[in-house]
C-alpha cells in the first residue's frame, strides 16, 4: 500500500514537472523578442555559489548599484538598462547554460562572464551572434588578444600586465633587485609566468627562483626553505586568493627573511589581506581600482557608493561596478553615434574612450586601446590602520 | 514482467525490447528525439546535448562500477584524454570527426587498461584511490606537455565538419551527439546479453566464485576498464566538439565524483539508471533555478537570485541524500515501480 502511494506520488510529481517544464521548453523559442524595445539588457553568468562566490556576490552588487545609478538618471538615451543575472556555481557548463538561457529569453546587448574557461568557450558564440559586448572576471593574458577575442575586453590590466606593473615599481624602487615568483599550478597561476620572466630580464631584475604550489596548499615548509636559499628582495605571489600566502609570510617572518611580499588583484582585497594576520603588515600589491575608503582627490562615484553602502565594499564590488560603467558607456557612445547596438559597434565605441573619468574608481583618466586597461597602483598593507594604503602613484603600461 | 507477454523462445526471452508496447514506446521516444531540436530553443538544446554527453560517460562508468563492481574516480581523466585527443587531431589533422572520436575513445581505452591494472590486486576504496592517480597524471600531462596540449591555456577546438557543414551550434551538434550516444547505449545494453557482460556481473557478485567458474579476472577486469574508458573517451570527444575549448581544468576530480553520483542516484548496474542518473544530476540544478525564478521577486527585494542560489544548492544536495536513503536502488527502481503500476493496473503491487 505504502509502495503504491509512494509510486503514485512520484508519478504525479514527474507528470507535474513535465507539464511545468515542457511549455517553458517550447514557448521560449520565440521569446527573445518579448522584451520591451526600450530596454538594454546586461546579462550575467555570475558565481553566486561555489568557490568564487566571495567575489561573485560582490560583483553582482557592484553591477546592480551602477545600473540603479544609471537608470535613476534616465538610463541611456532614455532607455533603461535591465540586469539579468544567473548563478553559475563557477562551473563552465552552468555558465554556458546561464548564457544560453539568458540570451534565449532576452535580447541581450551586454554580458558579464565569470571565468576564463567560460570566456574561451563562449567566444565562438559571441562571434557568430555579433550582437553582444562582453567583459568579466577574467584577466587572462589570452583574452587581451583583440584579434582572437574581438567582442570582449577586461576591466583592468591582464595578469601579465599586473606583474609588469609590480616589476616596474621594483625596478624603480630597487634597481637590479632579486625577485622570486610563487604561483599556483593552475591556468590562473601560470598565466603571467612567461611574461614575468621576459619583463624582469628587460628591466634588469634578477629572477632568482620560481616556486609552484598547488592552489590553497597548506604545508609550504619545503618551499619556504627554497625561498630562504634564494633570499629575494621581493617575492611575488600570483594565482591565489589567500592560502598559502599567510603560511609563506608567517614562516618567512619566523626565519627572519627580509623579502617584501607582493600580490596581484584577487589577493588584494582589504578584508582578505587583513585576515592574514599581523605579519602581513607591509604586504604590497597591484590594484587597478581605488579602495572603498580612499578619500584622496575628487571621487564623486566613490562618494556615491559610500552613501549608498556605508559598510566596506570589496575590490570585487569595484570590478563589477566599473564593468557595468564601461559596458554601458560603450552602449551609450554607440547610440549617440546613431549606430545599432551590435557587438562590433559597441567595441568600436569602447575603443574610442579617451581620458574617461570613472568618477574616481580609477585614480587617473582612462583610455582604452586594446582588450585590457594596463593601469594600476601599488598599495601597501597597514595592519595598524587595517587598510591598504597607496605606496606609489598610478602606473600605466600604455604606450 | 508485463502480463500477457509470455516468452515462447530463448531469443524472445533474451530480446532487448521484449514486448510490442515497449517497441512502440521506443519508437515514440525516437520520434520525440528527432522532433525535439525543431521545437526547443537554444537553451534547452544546449541542456539536451550536455545531458546526452553526460549519459554517455555515466553509462561507461556504470559498466565498470555498476556491472563489474570496480569503483573508479578516474572517469574525468579518461574523458580528458578523449577530449584532448579529439582536439589535437581536429586542430592538427582535420580528420573526419568520427575518426577523431574513435581515436579519442581508443586513447582513453589504452589508458584505462593501464589504470585498471591495480584492480587485480585491490578493490573498493583502495581501487578508487588508485584511479584518482589517473586524474593527477592526466592533469600533469595536459598542463606540462605544452607543445601538444597547449599547456595550462589548453586548446581551442575548430568545429566538426559534416559534408562541408560546420557543426558549430547546439542544433547541429545535437545530430552528432544524440546518435553517437544512442549507439553507445544500445551497445552497452547488448553487452549484458553476451558472455562478456555476464562475466562482468559474475565478477561483481563474487570475483573468487567467478574465477572458479573459469572467468579470467585479468582479462575481464581489464576489458571492463577498457570499455568504460572507451565510453569516457568518446564522451570527452563529444565534450571537446561541444564546448570547443579544452584545458587541464576542464576535467577535475569533482567531475568524476559527479559521474559516480549519477551512477548511484540513477541505479547501479542498469543502463536505464545511467540515463536517469545523468538526467537527474545535470537537470536538477537547472530545474531548481527555474523554480526559484517562479518565486515572486518582490518578496526578496529584487535579490531573489542572490538570496535563493545557496538555498538551491542545499536543496540539490538534500535531494541526493534523500534519494540514497529512501531509494537506494536509484531512479531506475522508481521507474520500474511506476511501470509496474501501469502494467498491473488496476491491481496494486
Amino acid at each position: 500500500m505504502k509502495t503504491f502511494r509512494r509510486t503514485t506520488c512520484l508519478a504525479a510529481l514527474a507528470a507535474a514537472l513535465t507539464l511545468a517544464v515542457a511549455p517553458a521548453t517550447f514557448a521560449q523559442k520565440a521569446a527573445p523578442k518579448a522584451d520591451s524595445k526600450e530596454d538594454i539588457v546586461l546579462g550575467g553568468s555570475i558565481p553566486l555559489t561555489g568557490v568564487f562566490a566571495f567575489a561573485g556576490i560582490a560583483i553582482d552588487q557592484g553591477i546592480k548599484d551602477y545600473l540603479s545609478i544609471l537608470n535613476e538618471s534616465g538610463g541611456i538615451k532614455g532607455r533603461k538598462v535591465r540586469y539579468v543575472p544567473e548563478d553559475t556555481g563557477y562551473k563552465v557548463d552552468q555558465s554556458m547554460a546561464a548564457f544560453k538561457k539568458i540570451t534565449s529569453q532576452n535580447k541581450v546587448n551586454l554580458y558579464y562572464a565569470d571565468s576564463t574557461a567560460f570566456v574561451k568557450t563562449v567566444n565562438p558564440e559571441l562571434e557568430r551572434a555579433q550582437n553582444i559586448l562582453m567583459t568579466g572576471a577574467s584577466f587572462a593574458k589570452e583574452i587581451s588578444d583583440a584579434q582572437k577575442y574581438p567582442l570582449q575586453f577586461m576591466v583592468g590590466p591582464n595578469y601579465s600586465e599586473m606583474v609588469g606593473i609590480l616589476l616596474q615599481y621594483i625596478a624603480k624602487t630597487k634597481p637590479s633587485a632579486k625577485i622570486a615568483l610563487i604561483y599556483s599550478d593552475t591556468e590562473f597561476g601560470r598565466d603571467p609566468v612567461e611574461a614575468a620572466r621576459a619583463e624582469a630580464k628587460k628591466l634588469g631584475l634578477n629572477l632568482v627562483t620560481e616556486i609552484v604550489t598547488p592552489p590553497s596548499s597548506v604545508d609550504v615548509s619545503a618551499e619556504v626553505i627554497k625561498l630562504r636559499r634564494a633570499d629575494p628582495d621581493y617575492t611575488i605571489f600570483h594565482g591565489y586568493v589567500s592560502a598559502p600566502i599567510p603560511e609563506f609570510v608567517n614562516q618567512a617572518k619566523a626565519l627572519n627573511l627580509k623579502t617584501a611580499f607582493m600580490g596581484t588583484f584577487w589577493s588584494m582585497d582589504n578584508t582578505t589581506v587583513m585576515r592574514m594576520g599581523a605579519n602581513i603588515d607591509g604586504f604590497l600589491g597591484v590594484m587597478p581600482y581605488r579602495y572603498y575608503y580612499d578619500t584622496e582627490g575628487k571621487a564623486p562615484m566613490l562618494d556615491r557608493i559610500r552613501k549608498m553602502r556605508p559598510e566596506y565594499q570589496t575590490t570585487g564590488y569595484m570590478q563589477g561596478f566599473l564593468s557595468a560603467m564601461l559596458l554601458t558607456e560603450a552602449a551609450k557612445r554607440t547610440l549617440e553615434a546613431g549606430n545599432e547596438l551590435t557587438g562590433k559597434n559597441m567595441k568600436t565605441a569602447l575603443s574610442s574612450i579617451r581620458n574617461f573619468d570613472t568618477g574616481g574608481i580609477i585614480g587617473v583618466p582612462l583610455s582604452i586601446k586594446g582588450n585590457s586597461i594596463p593601469i594600476g597602483r601599488i598599495y601597501k598593507a597597514d595592519f595598524k590602520q587595517q587598510k591598504m594604503v597607496p605606496a606609489s602613484d598610478w602606473i600605466s603600461l600604455q604606450q | 514482467m508485463r502480463i500477457g507477454s509470455a516468452k515462447e523462445s530463448y531469443a524472445g526471452d533474451s530480446a532487448l525490447f521484449d514486448s510490442h508496447t515497449q517497441r512502440v514506446w521506443i519508437g515514440l521516444l525516437a520520434v520525440t528525439l528527432c522532433l525535439f531540436p525543431f521545437l526547443a530553443n537554444e537553451y534547452w538544446l544546449y541542456l539536451a546535448c550536455l545531458v546526452v554527453i553526460n549519459i554517455a560517460s555515466t553509462c561507461g562508468l556504470n559498466i565498470l562500477t555498476g556491472y563489474t563492481g570496480l569503483v573508479s574516480l578516474g572517469q574525468a581523466a579518461f574523458m580528458g584524454l578523449g577530449a584532448y585527443t579529439v582536439a589535437i587531431l581536429q586542430v592538427r589533422t582535420g580528420l573526419p570527426f568520427l575518426l577523431n572520436l574513435l581515436a579519442g575513445g581508443c586513447v582513453a581505452m589504452l589508458a584505462g587498461v593501464l589504470v585498471g591494472l591495480p584492480s587485480l590486486r585491490v578493490k573498493g576504496l583502495y581501487l578508487a584511490i588508485a584511479t584518482i592517480a589517473a586524474g593527477v597524471i592526466a592533469h600533469f600531462i595536459f598542463s606540462h606537455f605544452t607543445s601538444l596540449t597547449g599547456g595550462s591555456g589548453g586548446l581551442t577546438v575548430p568545429p566538426a565538419r559534416f559534408f562541408g557543414v560546420e557543426l558549430d551550434n547546439s542544433f547541429k551538434l545535437y545530430w552528432l551527439i544524440v546518435p553517437v550516444t544512442a549507439v553507445m547505449l544500445l551497445g552497452a545494453a547488448n553487452l549484458f546479453r553476451t558472455r562478456i557482460g555476464r562475466a562482468f556481473i559474475a565478477i561483481r557478485d563474487r570475483d573468487i566464485s567467478a574465477e572458479v567458474l573459469g572467468i579470467s579476472l585479468l582479462r575481464y577486469k581489464l576489458l571492463s576498464f577498457a570499455i568504460s574508458s572507451f565510453y569516457a573517451g568518446v564522451a570527452g570527444g563529444l565534450f571537446a566538439y561541444f564546448f570547443r575549448a579544452v584545458s587541464p581544468e576542464s576535467f577535475p576530480l569533482l567531475m568524476s565524483i559527479f559521474f559516480l553520483a549519477a551512477v548511484i542516484v540513477g541505479g547501479m548496474g542498469t543502463i536505464l539508471g545511467s540515463v536517469l542518473g545523468a538526467v537527474f544530476m545535470t537537470l536538477t540544478p537547472e530545474v531548481l533555478k527555474m523554480v526559484v525564478g517562479w518565486l515572486p521577486a518582490a518578496v526578496f527585494g529584487g535579490n531573489a537570485t542572490l538570496i535563493l542560489s545557496p538555498i538551491r544548492t542545499i536543496v540539490f544536495g538534500l535531494m541526493i541524500v534523500l534519494f540514497l536513503i529512501f531509494e537506494p536502488h536509484g531512479l531506475a527502481e522508481v521507474w520500474r515501480r511506476i511501470r509496474r503500476l501501469f502494467h498491473l493496473w488496476p491491481f496494486r503491487t
